[in-house]
Parts: C-alpha cells; structure tokens; sequence
C-alpha cells in the first residue's frame, strides 16, 4: 500500500463515518473527544465543535458520568476488559438532558502514541420499548392467567403439564412447582376416568377440536385431599409450529357446587312435581272412585234380587236373565274405570310412549265429565282425526289437560247453568299438535298473567298454586310448550303444543 | 195408581243404578216410581200418594239435597233415604238436618235398603195417620160456636167454672152447658186432653181456625 493509495483510503473511511446511521467517536486515553460523527451530532444535540477536547462523560447520565474516568483507569492498569469487543447496553444523556438507552461498542485503536478509543453506539430506544412492551403484554397475559376463574392447563404430547395457571393449581390443591412436569392423569384423573380421558385427548391432537363437541369434555379429577372435583373441559390443540405439535391448551371450570345447586333444584322441582300429582291424582281417583260405585251398585242390586228371586217358589227366569246381562255389562263398565285408574297411578317415572292424542283427551274427558255433568257444564270436543301419533308420557300429559280442564270447569260457573261451555280443540300445526282449551269464562286478569305459569301463585282461594306451573314444566319436559292465548273465544284459551316426532310429521 | 199401595220413588241419574234397584224392588213385590231427575220427579209428585224417596246426592241439576230442601218447603210429608257414591260426611250431615230419614252408601245390601224402605214407609204411614188426627180435631175444633170458644179459652187458662160465670156474665149452670158441650164436639175425655188437643190443632181458642 502506497501513501498516494492511503489518501483516498481515508476519504473512504470519512464517507463511511459521515454516512453511518450510528453514533461513532474517538477518545484519548484521557477520555477527551477527538472525533464525534455527524449521527453522533443528532442523535446527541450537540455540534462536534462544542464537545471536541471535552470528556466523553458529559455525555452520560449519573452513576457512568462520575466513574468513568476510574472504568478507564482500571483498565489501562490491569487489562481486564468489561466492555471493550463485548458491548453492551448503556444509559446516553443528551444534550438537553434526556436520557435514552444506547447499545455500546468500544474498541482500541492499534498504534505507538498514547491509547485511543472508539465507539460506536446505536440508539435502541425503539427497540427497548418494543421488549418493554412486550414485557408488559406478558406480564399482562400472565396476570389473566392468574385471575382467571378456570383452571388453564397446557399438556405436551406426552400429557405432562407445560403450564398451570393459579386457579388450577386451587382446584388440585397444589403448588405450581408440584404439578409442572407431572403427567396429568397420573396426578389428578381417577384410575377409572385415566382411558376414557386419554382418549378425549388423541381425538383434540387428531382432530384438532374443531368442534364444539370436540371441545367440551367433563370429568371428575382427584385434588391432592382425594376429594374428587367435577370439572367440565374445553380444550384445542396447538397445531402452530413444529415444537407445539401434540400441545394441547385445557380450560376447565369447576362445576362441583353449581351441579349440586342444579341438581338440588332440580329436585326441589321435582318434589313440587310429584306434590302436584298426588294433588291432581287425588281429585282425579276421587272421581274415579265415586263413579266406580255406580255399577257396583246396579250389579249388587241385580244379583241380590236375583238370589231373592231365585229362593221363590217360581222364579221368574226371563226377569232373572235379564238381571245376569245387566250384571255381566256392568261389570265390565266397571272394569273399564279401573283400567283408568291403574294407567293413572301405574307410572311413578317419567315413561314416554308412542300414544294418539285423542285417547289421551278421551280418557281425560272420562275423568271430567262426572264433575262437568254435575255442575252443567257442557263439554265441547272438537278434535281432528288423522293427527299423527305423539311421542309422550301419557300420564303427564293427562294431568296437564286435566289441570287445564279443571281450571276452565272452574271458570265457568260463575255463567248460568246452560251457558257454561268448555271446548277442547285439537288441530295440527306443522310439526306441531296444539290442544287448546277454550271456555267462555272470565279469562285470566291481565295483571296475573305473569304470574301465571309461577309455582304457587293461584286466584283461586283452595288452589295449590301448582297445576299451571308443573303444566307448564310437564309440556317444556316434551319440548312442547303451553301459553296463555288471550282473545280466543270469549273467555281463556291454554294452548298446549306437542312436537311430532321425527318421520311422523306429513 | 192405587192410593193405599205405598210407592217407593227412586230419583237418581245413573240409569243403570236406577233400573237396578227398579229390579230389586220389584222383587221385593214393591212398586217403585223412578226418575233420573229431581225435576222429573216434582212434574210427576202428588203429595197423597204414601210412600218414600230413596234419592241420589250427586245429580246434575237440581241435587237430591236441593230436591229435600224443595221438599221441604211444599210441606211434604216424604220420608228421604239418601244414597251416595262415596261417603260424604258433610254431606250426610246436612241432610240428616234437613230432616232426611237415613243415610246408605252405594253399594249396599238389599236387606239394609228394604229394612230403611220398610221403615220409612211405616213412619210415613204414622205421619199421614197424625197428619189425619190433626186434621180431625181442627174439623171438631171448627164446629165450636163463639160462646164455646169463649169458654174452651178460660178452660185452657185453669179458670174454675164459677170464675167463667163471673167472666163471661154467665150463670154457672150456663157455663156447665158450654164446657160439656166442648168435650163432646171435640171427644176429649178430660181437661188435660183437651188441652193437648187444642196444642195439637194450632188452636188455643183464640182465633178461628183457617
């Protein structure tokens, strides 16, 4: 290399050094600037003039700025290099005093004069904001971990726990350290639950839980007590990227006390069910009962006068088998009121069958018609024929037009004799069989409509308040429905809609 | 209709139980009238044939109670066995206050309801022969001139003769006449049965009677 080659040698370098985005200077051994760049001048504030022969520590904050004169000493002395060919992050102050972090590279430059340095520093502000940022968001996602009401669970292929969030850890009942890296159903699924639960797992790494099915799983888990917990599951699986293959992500709720809460209303519920059909079955035996009698009677009545007649000297024979006709006919009306009975009381379970409506309604009607002769009340069936067969309790739905029948038997009396009509119409409506009961009563009172379907709530003053109510619970348990229609007829309209089943509908 | 036969009316609306007991009746060798309405049965009621009411409780329209209480307004003498489907204690209650002659529960044994039937016509039978006795002595009661009655009051006030004479402004011999005169019109064999007489006719010689 020639001097006349070293010239333009050195223009380069200046192009370069004027060019660079970053800060670059050269110190003496002294720490006083001999060089400051052009990106230094900017990114610093001040001209290269102003700061040309002054310590490079005037461009540091507080503690670099007073010790940077012993961080030089040190290391012309002893050697021991902490930042030079490493670099590292610093603090830089401008100018006007601001401080922004820098990432720092020193090195020595060769020669026989005294010791030299130079820099270079690049601002990171951006940079660090981003990380800080970042942090930020982690911190962040780590807290909803932890206020999180669900158990979040991450399982590598393997099903061993990845990660654990705090509630989960206080549904198990025990400490984070405890259960990362233990395989999930040797720590917390009861042996018997441990296959079944496996394989809800390969179906999530295989499918990928693209459904909600998929997804939802419930099982009871084992916390560190024994005590077994009911936790309903959704989960995915990670499929992003080769290392996350297999991982799978477990949300899981707690759903021990709200089961126990569903399952005692529910049976609350059922209790006032079962109350509410003793109460419809004691008046529907009551009639059944007091019809009963009737042909026991006449069969008493016939057969005593026959053994009457019988013990006379000359019996009357054709009288007598008259009287045997009679009972026989009887007998069997009798025997046709029991078999009522016995459908009435025989299911004590909710058992559906495939059953015509209108032998329901018939034998409903059987059940009133005593009570609706009685008070004179004309009984008005209006029903089609060829309606499709309904998949339902029989029993249940009896005690639901029985209700509806009594409440309208009811309703009428407050009419003349002659004038009490109660109508039951019975029609299809797509997939759909509506009863209604009309009556030309008072109707409901707007302000009890509300309140009409709610247990207990009753205008009448011996009313239980609960036959509307388990009604309306018996037709929901068919899928069906039962409403208020106000402005049928002249008086109240219930109408009670049954689906059709599957493949039975037109 | 034969008005010395008594008539065992039947009211109730199930037609196979009123057949039945038509039935039973019969061959007890006694005639029953039956109606499956009570209204059937009043268009139908005349109140000198003797006889009893084995009626139905629970009937549409008017029910066998309201039948007792129709009944009893017309001042009809009908002895009522009610029977009934199932035991109604309220029920029985109330008509046994109406004045009903007793109480059978569907179904019963023929010799229970011919025991009350029996019954229930005899006491029938003592009620018309009261009711005619009654009537007798209001006849005789009736047939007592104004001076008779006169004297029938202060009998039946514990007057003595003398104090009649004084009254009346009669001589006592006068007032022996009259009085002897009232045990004869009235066959009362004694003071004590005339007063009885009189309690039993409504008549306390006062007033006419009607």
């Amino acid at each position: 290399m020639t001097n006349q080659s070293s010239i333009p040698v050195l223009e380069a370098w200046r192009a370069l050094l004027a060019a660079t985005i970053d800060a670059v200077m050269v110190i003496d051994h002294a720490g006083r600037i001999e060089l400051f760049n052009g990106a230094a001048e900017t990114l610093f504030g001040y001209r290269a003039d102003e700061l040309l022969g002054k310590n490079v520590s005037v461009l540091m904050p507080d503690p670099d700025r007073s010790s940077h004169d012993r961080y030089m000493q040190s290391y012309m002395t002893t050697g021991e290099k902490h930042i030079i060919g490493i670099g590292r992050e610093v603090l830089a102050r401008r100018k006007d005093g601001t401080i922004f972090p820098v990432h720092l590279a020193i090195g020595e430059i060769a020669g026989d004069g005294p010791r030299r340095f130079v820099g270079q520093l690049h601002d990171i502000t951006s940079r660090r904001r981003a990380l800080d940022e970042l942090q930020r968001e982690r911190d962040m996602a780590r807290r909803y971990l932890e206020i999180a009401q669900v158990a979040l669970m991450v399982l590598d292929a393997e099903n061993r726990i990845v990660m654990m969030n705090r509630k989960g850890c206080e549904i198990l009942r025990r400490n984070e350290s405890d259960v990362i890296g233990a395989n999930w159903l040797a720590l917390a699924v009861p042996p018997a639950e441990q296959a079944a639960v496996a394989a809800v797992f390969d179906t999530l790494r295989h499918q990928g839980g693209k459904n909600a099915d998929e997804q939802y799983h419930e099982y009871q888990i084992v916390d560190s007590d024994g005590t077994l917990r009911l936790v309903a599951w959704r989960g995915v699986s990670m499929q992003a990227g080769i290392t996350s293959n297999g991982t799978l992500l477990l949300s899981g709720d707690d759903i021990t006390d709200k089961r126990l809460a569903e399952d005692s209303a529910r049976r609350t519920t059922d209790r006032m069910n079962e109350v509410s059909r003793l109460a419809s079955l004691g008046e529907m035996a009551g009639g059944i009962a007091h019809e009963i009698n009737q042909p026991l009677t006449a069969i008493t009545n016939y057969a005593q006068a026959s053994y009457r007649m019988l013990s006379a000297t000359s019996p009357d024979l054709v009288d007598i088998r008259d009287a045997l006709q009679e009972i026989s006919s009887q007998a069997l009306r009798a025997g046709e009121i029991i078999r009522r009975l016995r459908n009435l009381i025989r299911k004590q379970e909710t058992q559906q069958e495939y059953a015509a409506i209108s032998s329901v309604i018939a034998d409903v009607i059987g059940f009133i018609s005593n009570d609706a002769k009685l008070n004179e009340v004309t009984l008005k069936l209006n029903c089609h024929t060829d309606l499709p067969l309904l998949l339902i309790d029989k029993v249940q739905i009896q005690q639901v037009l029985f209700n509806l029948l009594r409440n309208a038997v009811e309703a009428v009396m407050v009419n003349p004799p002659k004038e009490r009509l109660v109508e039951i119409r019975c029609e299809l409506d797509a997939e759909w069989v509506l009863v209604r009961v009309l009556d030309n009563g008072p109707g409901v009172a707007p302000e009890f409509m509300p309140r009409m379907f709610t247990p207990l709530q009753t205008t009448k003053s011996n009313g239980t308040g609960l036959g509307l109510a388990t009604s309306h619970s018996i037709a929901e348990a068919h899928q069906g429905s039962l409403r208020y229609v106000p402005g049928v007829g002249s008086g109240a309209c219930f109408e009670l809609r049954l689906p059709i089943p599957d493949g039975l509908a037109e | 209709m034969n008005t010395h036969q008594p008539t065992v009316y039947v009211v109730d609306d199930d037609d196979a139980v009123r057949k039945s007991l038509r039935f039973l009746f019969k061959s007890l060798a006694l005639t029953a009238d039956c109606y499956a309405t009570a209204q059937d049965f009043l268009a139908h009621y005349r109140p000198e044939q003797p006889g009893c009411l084995v009626l139905d409780v629970r009937m549409p329209g008017m029910s066998g109670l309201e039948l007792q209480q129709e009944l009893n307004l017309r001042g009809a003498m009908l002895p009522v066995i009610f029977i009934t489907g199932h035991g109604d204690i309220p029920m029985a209650v109330e008509a046994m206050q109406h004045g009903a002659f007793d109480f059978l529960q569907k179904p019963f044994r023929d010799q229970d309801l011919l025991d009350r039937v029996q019954r229930a016509l005899a006491k029938d039978e003592e009620n018309r022969k009261a009711h005619r006795d009654v009537e007798q002595m209001r006849r005789h009661f009736a047939e007592l001139t104004p001076r008779e009655r006169e004297v029938l009051q202060l009998l039946m006030a514990g007057k003595s003769n003398k104090v009649m004479a004084a009254d009346l402004g009669l001589s006592q011999r006068t007032v022996e006449i009259h009085r002897a005169r009232v045990m004869e019109k009235t066959g009362a064999h004694s003071i004590a049965q005339l007063v009885r007489m009189a309690l039993d006719a409504h008549d306390d010689g006062a007033t006419p009677p009607a």
